[in-house]
């Protein structure tokens, strides 16, 4: 049983003999050929008669190439059996680097001529077309219009045929120069070659090495592809819309849920109480505050100390406590207040009221203790702390150097503050709503920045490339 | 499903931060002690703060 790759249709080849060295030539165009290489010598021969006339001596054994798809091999492809009938290498030089790639021509009697190209393991499938694109610029960049689809200008070379092996419908030899440009939409990329003579246009679509491995039943795997190609698909092409259009979508959700916690929590005000303290009060600062309840489930406590500070500082040690527990939540709040007149004008800094947020209260029943401070306030004698042992004076704390600076001990003024304390229980915070949104935001950056980097690095190579300006 | 990964991520984003919401965490860092002596009620003073009368100076412009 013969192999189900090989179509009935395509007949077998012909041999003749080469007419430098007498080695076997064989055709497999279906007469469709006009130069045919001999595989021994590697000599150019005219293949449009059958004498088989010298068009190019050997070429130089050095250039020999050998095709990855071997001549003669049979694979199907878009629905149709092609045989590899013609193998050329070509390069374009760029800034003394030389770029070289495969060209494999395929034959079906029926289809025609299609080409396979491969640049370091990068592979299009490429139809000639019949009509002629229509010329466009996008910007300054030029573009060309073809089937409704607008491709754009990639790069512009000499492209020389550097080896050339099998047999070709046109007149073909090593060392031929044609100008190659191509433009890109991808995956498909649309191509020209001008000659002095015509332009020739033709179509290419990308495609992976492991699908034309699968097609022709080769050997082995597909080389990996290094780099990326001027009409590779993108891996993250429309993805990174997507990923944006369900960040809205979450960055809404959050925004519901958010609102919900708006309308939903309580909010009760559980402890509202005024106070003064003054730093000519004998005796023992702190004192205890009466006991509140805190009801429904375990969430936050938010505290407010509003004061009367007027260019003057007074920090609040605070303990909440549980009553039935001894459990306690200790914290300290500090609220300054300065401000006044320069050369810049007037100024402020800080504020009269601080509040800050108790995390993680469980409900029962607890109260405060408070103990102020104020400059010059003094510490207890029971606790020993530096402070403490530490006269009610001041010194210049603009001074650079505290310790060298004779100490210019001052008298303080008693002070004094009014305030209120005000605790509101269940309060909505949002923090972490913001911290969620900046979380979310992440991947889509990361995407839109990866899809970014893999279009630079297509374009790096091109005559626009955006690395260096070139253009 | 195309963007499984991002919309798993996204829940638990969701989830998280609703149920931090929900339980009342905050960021702010504050010192919790356990067995605090009742007669607290009675003597403020018997219990004092870690923050209390640290050398500090708060100044304007």
């Amino acid at each position: 049983m013969s192999s189900p790759l090989v179509a009935p249709p395509i007949a077998k080849t012909k041999a003749l003999y080469c007419p430098n060295c007498g080695g076997p030539v064989e055709f497999r165009g279906f007469g469709h050929a006009l130069t045919v290489v001999c595989p021994q010598c590697l000599s150019v021969l005219d293949a449009s008669s059958t004498l088989l006339k010298i068009v190019q001596q050997a070429q130089d054994e050095q250039s020999r190439r050998t095709p990855l798809i071997p001549l003669g091999t049979r694979g199907k492809w878009a629905g149709a059996t092609w045989e590899v009938i013609g193998f050329q290498t070509r390069s374009v030089e760029d800034e003394d680097i030389t770029y070289e790639w495969e060209e494999y021509l395929l034959f079906n009697p029926y289809k025609g001529f299609r080409y396979l190209t491969n640049y370091q393991g990068h592979w299009n499938f490429v139809t000639p077309v019949e009509s002629l694109p229509e010329r466009r610029a996008i910007g300054s960049r030029p573009a060309v219009v073809f089937e409704g689809v607008t491709y754009k200008h990639f790069s512009g070379a000499e492209a020389t045929t550097v080896f050339v092996l099998g047999e070709f419908p046109w007149r073909v030899k090593a060392g031929e120069e044609v100008l190659a440009d191509d433009f890109v939409h991808p995956p498909l990329v649309l191509s020209s070659e001008t000659t002095k003579d015509e332009v020739t246009w033709s179509k290419g679509e990308y495609t992976s090495g492991s699908d034309i491995w699968k097609a022709f039943a080769l050997p082995g795997s597909a080389p990996k592809p290094q780099g990326v190609y001027l009409n590779q698909t993108s891996p993250y092409a429309g993805k990174v819309g997507g990923v944006w259009g369900l960040f809205a979508l979450m960055l809404m959700a959050l925004v519901v849920i958010a609102i919900m916690f708006a309308v939903l929590s309580r909010g009760d005000t559980v402890f509202d109480e005024h106070y003064h303290y003054a730093t000519s009060d004998r005796g023992e600062p702190s004192f205890v505050t009466k006991v509140f309840n805190l009801e429904g489930r375990t969430s936050n406590l938010e505290l407010t100390i509003n004061t009367n500070l007027q260019n003057d500082w007074a920090y609040f040690n605070l303990a909440l406590i549980n009553e039935a527990t001894g459990d306690a939540f200790d914290f300290g709040r500090e609220v300054s207040y300065y401000t006044g007149v320069d050369s810049d004008g007037s100024w402020s800094e800080g504020g009269r009221l601080s509040s800050g947020l108790i995390p993680h209260v469980p409900p029962g029943r607890y109260y405060l203790r408070v103990e102020p401070e104020m400059e010059g306030s003094e510490p207890p004698p029971a606790k020993s702390t530096p402070a403490a042992a530490a006269p009610a004076t001041t010194t210049n704390p603009q001074s650079p150097h505290p310790n060298t600076f004779k100490a210019r001990t001052l008298p303080v003024k008693s002070k004094s503050v009014y305030y209120e304390i005000v605790l509101r229980h269940d309060v909505p915070s949002y923090g972490w709503f913001w911290i969620a949104a900046l979380l979310l935001l992440i991947p889509p950056i990361f995407s839109t920045i990866r899809a970014a980097s893999f279009e630079t690095r297509r374009w790096s190579t091109s005559d626009y490339s955006p690395t260096s300006g070139g253009g | 499903m195309r963007y499984a990964g991002y919309l798993i991520y996204s829940m638990m984003m969701l989830t998280t931060a609703t149920w931090a919401e929900f339980r009342g965490w905050t960021l702010s860092r504050v010192n919790q002690v356990t067995n605090v002596p009742k007669t607290v009620r009675d003597n403020p003073g018997a219990y004092r703060s870690h923050y209390a009368y640290y050398s500090r100076y708060v100044g304007g412009k």
